[in-house]
């Protein structure tokens, strides 16, 4: 961090802060995130660094874009600062400012820039019925040759081969819990991304996972940890 | 979270209004035994409308200061959620805990418009609560409603197991210590407990307690307590000094968008005004003010806590309020430099002022909103909207000089006395605005102006002047509507009304008696649901249900009521007297209007509940 007397207005010091997002906060939608940041910031007492425009409001920038109904323990945001605040207590101002389901794990001063990411670790845990060891072996064989799904983007439906964007994927079953655990990691970033959701898609139209009941099957998804374009962990 | 209700949210659409977790929610530990009752807030409506009510902002801190009450909250599930609990058999429950709301010890409903009784209806259902009030057991939780709708609590008086009528800030709060002193005594009965409860505190209405039979006309024959020591008349609650009233410091913070999502600042209650139409300028008398210096107070910490960035300052008619010119300057010494907007949702033409205008920052808008309510001058005079064409054109005038080009009139048809020329004054006043912009020589250059004219229906409502009309038949409103359109010549006028049909519905449910409540429960047995809503209101489907009840419609909407008639709500007192209102009906009739409370006091009755900061004499 810059000396305190050196941070201004005209010379913000760059803050990134690292968060987890989980339980009901899987439900809300990166908009809506953005727009709750906005007010987690005014009510920390941070002095943050505001747009100078028509109206004017913190600069923010978040790293990679959750997913609703996908939980993480390794989310990103960037702000900056116009005063000195050390980390420790910008981080107790945001403990204050936040709940245990969206709350902050770590401040720091960026060591990477966010365009730099490039991938992300995900955990996948189902509890679908017939949930045994050869299931789980038969579904980590489903990603070793090619998956093809269709991805709706922004110049319609295309065809992809999602194990392209698949680095790596383990899949066991864990007896204690009955369910099947699929520890993957994705392409994630601004070249491409694969959504997990897509994972579990594939498994259920080609392995029938989940096809009963919503009650007595379900499945849940936490990002782990990201990596930067050289696959080293995210700082 | 439970996990199979978080595999649900996966599959309906905004499952944000489901997943509570917000931050300035109240959580308290049940297990040291200190919370003795546990209150589910319900809002029958969704969870964006719901948020965004002050009333249960203030009442769920209310409730929550107190440490053996536990306050939580609940809102009515969108179709598609609703259609999933039905699926999988889940009951409705509170967003806090996320305990169904049939283990609560109260459940309470704020009724805030008559559309929402079937979501109240289908809420108890969802939560696995017996309708009626006579078939729970005494280890349901009582039911008890509030708000501006409890004021003729009478079509839902079976569903109820009592009314809290008025402000609720201290009576709910003594209901809930009596039900935790009588279950504490052990062998509680419900129906005792009610009957207790009435004789007890102040502005609790228990249906049950009071008998009706009617003539054979179909009007009331009598109204009265069953026991002796039940209340002839219940009067409102009120807060006698605002300033001194509870005020919450925080607010439960929505993750998804809501209607009003902002800092709502209460200035005062109550309304100096008296139009006749008005319910809830009459059942909020008397005025009420807060100092600038409590309300200051208030949002900065509002401000603090929540991280808003804009104050709305709330009350029926904000430029009304005696110090508006203090407290905005006193409110911009801080909120400007902190980049927090001030907004302000009711103005009124004659008050509306270049020097209030630059010091709300409606800079995000173009559109200013007024409401002249009636076309001609004759007919604002019968309506008591003291309003002038000449505050009109000087109002658009300052907002056409701060280069506004939009601006939106509210009007009503189906006033009482009205004719067509009244109904052209509609159109007609609206391109005088337009020429109003043309003729100014300070409109923003190159732009051209857009008024919209919003007509709703005339709706008499319970404790107003109007209360006996007469209201339009749906015919007749359908033909005016469209009086109106073709006299919509002037292209920069663009016109919007409201569904006839259902303000045909909305009357029959605000002036209705208890007999209504069979319609209702007919009407929840056939899965009515949101029906404020266009996309499930369903007219036909209604007429149906009166059909299958035996209820005539015509006989609550669109009936000339007698004078002497016993009224369904005369078993409430809010303090203005039947005798005013009566008078305010015949001066409408002779086009005189009467002044506002501060320039003299009409004499409404409203004053004998006391109150502090008021313009009313002593009683």
């Amino acid at each position: 961090m810059l000396p305190a007397g050196m941070i201004s207005k005209e010379n913000p010091q760059p803050i990134r802060i690292k968060f987890k997002k989980v339980g009901n906060l899987q439900y809300i939608s990166h908009l809506d995130l953005q727009r709750t940041f906005e007010k987690v910031i005014i009510r920390s007492g941070i002095p943050a660094w505001y747009t100078m425009g028509f109206n004017p409001h913190a600069k923010m920038v978040f790293g990679l874009p959750l997913s609703v109904g996908c939980q993480s323990v390794c989310e990103y945001l960037d702000i900056r600062i116009t005063e000195y605040m050390t980390f420790n207590e910008i981080k107790a101002r945001l403990k204050t400012a936040l709940t245990d389901e969206l709350d902050v794990i770590e401040v720091y001063e960026p060591q990477m820039k966010l365009t730099d990411i490039g991938a992300a670790r995900y955990t996948l845990t189902f509890e679908t019925r017939g949930a045994c060891e050869d299931l789980a072996d038969k579904a980590k064989a489903l990603f070793e040759k090619p998956v093809a799904m269709e991805k709706k983007g922004k110049a319609g439906v295309k065809e992809i081969d999602i194990t392209k964007m698949i680095k790596s994927l383990d899949c066991r079953y864990d007896p204690e819990t009955d369910r099947i655990v699929i520890d993957t990691t994705v392409s994630a970033g601004q070249a491409e991304t694969l959504n997990p959701e897509m994972i579990v898609t594939a498994l259920r139209e080609q392995l029938g996972f989940l096809s009963e009941d919503i009650l007595t099957e379900h499945y849940s998804i936490m990002r782990e940890e990201i990596y930067n374009l050289n696959g080293e962990a995210f700082r | 979270m439970d996990e199979k209700y978080s595999s649900i949210l996966k599959s309906v659409q905004k499952p944000g209004r489901y997943s509570g977790g917000e931050y300035g929610q109240t959580i308290k530990d049940l297990s040291d035994g200190r919370v003795k009752a546990r209150f589910a807030f319900c809002f029958p409506d969704t969870y964006e409308i719901g948020m965004s009510n002050l009333g249960v902002r203030i009442l769920y801190g209310a409730l929550n200061r107190e440490e053996d009450i536990w306050c939580e909250r609940a809102y009515a599930p969108w179709a598609d959620m609703e259609e999933k609990m039905i699926e999988h058999d889940m009951p409705l429950c509170a967003l806090e805990s996320g305990d169904p709301l049939s283990m609560f010890d109260i459940v309470g409903f704020t009724l805030q418009y008559e559309m929402c009784y079937t979501n109240v209806l289908q809420m108890l259902k969802l939560a696995k609560i017996p309708l009626k009030s006579a078939d729970r057991t005494n280890d349901q939780p009582i039911i008890i409603g509030g708000g501006p709708c409890s004021y003729n609590p009478e079509p839902l008086a079976d569903f109820f197991d009592c009314f809290s009528i008025g402000e609720g800030e201290d009576m709910l709060v003594e209901f809930t210590k009596l039900l935790i002193e009588e279950k504490a005594k052990g062998n509680f009965d419900r129906q005792e407990f009610l009957h207790y409860a009435a004789t007890k505190i102040k502005g609790l209405y228990v249906p049950s307690l009071y008998e009706v039979t009617y003539k054979e006309d179909g009007t009331i024959g009598s109204f009265g307590p069953i026991y002796p020591d039940v209340p002839k008349r219940v009067t409102k609650r009120i807060m006698k000094d605002m300033d001194k009233a509870y005020f919450p410091d925080k607010v439960v913070m929505p993750y998804i968008e809501t209607v009003q999502d902002r800092i709502m600042l209460e200035v005062y209650r109550g309304c100096i005004r008296g139009c006749r139409f008005c319910q809830a300028g009459m059942i909020y008398r008397p005025v009420r003010e807060k100092t600038p210096e409590v309300l200051c107070r208030q949002a900065k910490c509002l401000y603090e806590n929540t991280g808003y960035d804009e104050i709305s300052l709330s009350s029926l008619s904000i430029s009304d309020y005696t110090e508006i010119e203090k407290l905005t300057t006193k409110l911009l010494e801080w909120t400007d430099d902190k980049k927090v907007n001030l907004s302000l949702p009711s103005l009124r033409v004659d008050s509306f002022t270049k020097e209030l205008m630059e010091k709300i920052a409606s800079v995000r808008s173009s559109s200013l909103t007024f409401a002249p309510e009636a076309g001609t001058q004759r007919l604002r005079d019968v309506i008591n909207k003291n309003v002038r064409e000449e505050d009109l054109f000087r109002a658009v005038g300052v907002a056409f000089d701060a280069g506004k080009t939009t601006v939106k009139l509210y009007f009503m048809n189906g006033l009482p006395t009205e004719t067509a020329d009244d109904l052209l004054g509609i159109p007609k006043l609206a391109s005088d605005v337009v020429h109003q912009f043309y003729i100014n020589p300070n409109r923003p250059k190159g732009k051209s102006p857009q008024v919209t004219i919003s007509v709703a229906c005339f709706v008499p409502k319970p404790f107003t002047p109007f209360q006996w009309e007469r209201q339009d038949t749906v015919e007749e409103l359908t033909e005016k509507n469209e009086y109106i359109y073709q006299n919509v010549t002037d292209r920069k006028v663009r016109y919007t009304h409201h569904d006839p049909k259902t303000s045909h519905i909305e009357c029959v449910l605000a002036r209705g008696d208890r007999r209504l409540c069979r319609a209702l429960e007919e009407a929840a047995n056939r899965g009515f649901h949101f029906d404020a809503w266009d996309e499930y209101f369903d007219y036909d489907k209604w007429v149906e249900v009166f059909e299958a009840t035996g209820i005539d419609p015509a006989f609550y909407a669109n009936r000339q009521w007698g004078f002497d008639e016993i009224l369904p709500w005369d078993v409430i007192d809010c303090g203005v007297s039947k005798e005013f209102f009566r008078r305010e009906r015949d001066r409408a009739y002779g086009e005189i209007t009467t002044p506002s409370c501060r320039e003299k006091c009409s004499g409404c009755g409203a004053n004998k509940l006391g109150g502090e900061r008021t313009c009313c004499p002593q009683a």
